[in-house]
């Protein structure tokens, strides 16, 4: 049996002092899209984070498999340089750094002696052309003044550069109105292939539509509560999160009141 | 004062012939004196006194030696930068340049005018107290650009006092790098009617540098404009303090001041302190400042971290992107190039011990 692009066996995650992934275990093997749906503070953002590394999350139980290796040792930008990559639910800004200044540092960094900067140009600019990205954006400023649709786009144009090997995908479909949704549903469908595997992290089915994944998992309250195939996200849609939410503990504090 | 007075080397550059054959001078102020008494006479020490720093401003006016002096004639508008330096040779003691620029009126002109050490290693301690006044007549255009890297060891006393006359402009960037101690006063008066000045100012410290600055935008006239722009980044036990004033008389109705200073902390140690101060005597103006102080922003580094670059190469882009908005403006794209550099270099290196006994 191969060994699997990503597993996470039994994770358990507190931010702050608060435990908000209470033993999570998921498996995504090469080639694979898994999407990942759950209502608002279902702790999706807490998983993604924590896969990237990020050093407010704290992992207290369980591990993190990339490619049979344990992440736990490995700091933020060497899982980026390992394969990994995060598409942001919300791109932070940074004024007076051009996407272009910025993509070619981050290639550099991701491919290093294999990187070439005479190839760069060309590179980048078939990259805009291929996502109708307009040529005037290599010198904005990274994602600053960006609109929503642009900064999806934006995220997916990296991961097209960065060619990953696992790409989490937080809440790319969220904030986008239909012409957006269906671009940036087009990129990741153009993206996919026998060596990429992705985890969709989604609140909506509306994106599931475009990318059809080859598994459903649903998540509330910190922990992968069913797993299916994708009739599993239409059933969703249809009924809602309420059904499975009645089966959170109830808040002690308020019980008592 | 001679036996203790390092040699200073003043330098420049005129483009083009042409240049010369319009009148314009660009030339050492020993040589002026001799050429051009009478006009050295006429301007030397006539912008008024200096509001800041009255000890050092009174010790360089007993013993000012050496700088340099520009001219642009009326109506003469010069397309190419002009470029001049004054340099610290070598040796340990004080030096006290001294800068007069006069642009005619209706006559425009840049001058990139840099300040170093030659060896920039040397741990010869210095003390330079030095001046720059600026004459702007009715319509003058100029952009200054005043990068300094002064040796570690340089203690910089600097006083730079403006006069604008009506409907000139006067464009500033004062890169400061260099030096252990920097005490710094930069008064901009907006005597004529109609007069505008954009100030931009870089810092970067490392080891235990201070910079102390101090700023005056003085609206004197009616419908005058000032926009202020100093970015500070800091670390190690580097600390930068900013006082600047805003003063706007009665007399200067339908005027418009902004202040801002931004300080970004790359270690625990380094520190930063901002004074704004406003002094509004009208009542039909427009005033806003500004103050920011804060570590890099850790969504920032997770973020370029996330795309596979190592915390130091992350700090870089940032300090980089916080110091693109001032550099950007800076109009000569090599100039422009070394000083990010510069930046980059001190960003990156360990620095030496900035004590000089």
């Amino acid at each position: 049996m191969s060994v699997p692009l990503l597993e996470i066996k039994d994770l358990h995650v507190q931010v702050e002092g608060k435990e908000i992934l209470k033993g999570i275990s998921l498996r995504v093997e090469k080639g694979q899209v898994h999407a990942l749906m759950g209502p608002n503070g279902s702790g999706k953002s807490t998983l993604s984070n924590t896969l990237m590394g990020h050093p407010k999350y704290q992992v207290t139980q369980g591990q993190i498999l990339y490619r049979g290796e344990n992440l736990a040792g490995l700091k933020t930008d060497a899982r980026a340089r390992a394969g990994i990559f995060l598409a942001f639910q919300y791109p932070t800004s940074i004024p007076g750094v051009s996407v272009a200044n910025f993509l070619r540092t981050a290639m550099k960094a991701r491919f290093g002696e294999a990187f070439q900067p005479k190839e760069f140009r060309k590179t980048f600019k078939a990259a805009m052309a291929e996502l109708g990205i307009d040529e005037g954006f290599a010198t904005r400023y990274v994602n600053d003044g960006f609109s929503g649709g642009e900064k999806k786009r934006h995220e997916i144009l990296q991961m097209k550069l960065l060619k990953p090997e696992l790409a989490i995908l937080d809440e790319t479909d969220s904030g986008l109105d239909i012409d957006a949704l269906r671009t940036v549903a087009e990129g990741i469908n153009h993206l996919r292939g026998p060596e990429l595997g992705i985890l969709l992290i989604t609140h909506y089915q509306r994106i599931l539509n475009y990318v059809q994944p080859e598994a459903v998992h649903v998540l509330i309250n910190g922990q992968i509560i069913r797993s299916g195939g994708k009739d599993l996200a239409h059933e969703l849609e249809a009924k809602g999160y309420a059904p499975y939410e009645v089966l959170k503990e109830p808040p002690k504090e308020i019980v008592s009141k | 004062m001679d036996s203790v007075s390092p040699p200073l080397l003043v330098k420049w550059e005129i483009p083009s012939p042409e240049i010369i054959q319009a009148g314009v001078i660009l030339t050492d102020l020993d040589s002026a004196l001799r050429q051009f008494p009478q006009m050295i006479e006429e301007y030397l020490f006539q912008t008024g006194t200096p509001e800041g720093f009255p000890k050092f401003v009174a010790l360089h006016q007993a013993l000012w030696k050496q700088g340099l002096f520009c001219y642009v004639p009326d109506g003469v508008r010069v397309e190419l930068p002009l470029r001049a330096s004054t340099q610290i040779v070598s040796g340990a003691g004080a030096v006290f340049p001294h800068t007069l620029i006069v642009v005619g009126q209706g006559a425009e002109v840049t001058l990139i005018d840099e300040r170093y050490s030659q060896g920039n290693g040397s741990s010869d301690a210095v003390v330079s107290d030095e001046m720059v006044e600026i004459f702007l007549k009715p319509g003058a255009n100029l952009r200054y650009v005043h990068p300094q890297q002064w040796a570690p060891s340089v203690t910089e006393l600097f006083t730079q006092r403006v006069l604008l006359d009506r409907d000139a402009q006067f464009f500033n960037v004062m890169v400061t790098l260099g030096g252990r101690l920097t005490k710094g006063n930069v008064e901009t008066v907006l005597s004529g009617t109609g007069c505008r000045s954009e100030l931009l100012g870089i810092l970067f410290g490392s080891g235990s540098q201070h910079f102390d600055f101090h700023t005056l935008q003085d609206h004197q006239a009616k419908a005058t404009f000032s926009d202020l722009l100093y970015k500070s980044a800091l670390k190690d036990t580097a600390k930068a303090i900013y006082t600047g004033l805003i003063r706007i008389r009665k007399e200067a109705q339908k005027s418009d001041a902004y202040q801002a200073n931004r300080n970004l902390l790359l270690s625990q140690g380094a520190q930063a302190d901002s004074i704004p101060i406003l002094e509004i005597e009208a009542d039909d103006v427009r005033c806003t400042h500004g103050v920011a102080v804060g570590p890099i922003d850790p969504e920032q580094e997770f973020y370029l971290m996330s795309r596979g670059l190592p915390s130091t190469e992350a700090q870089r882009l940032i300090v980089e992107g916080f110091f693109e908005q001032v550099f950007k403006r800076i109009p000569l794209d090599s100039l422009r190039e070394q000083l990010m550099a510069e930046v980059t270099n001190r960003l990156s290196s360990v620095h030496p011990s900035t004590s000089s006994g």
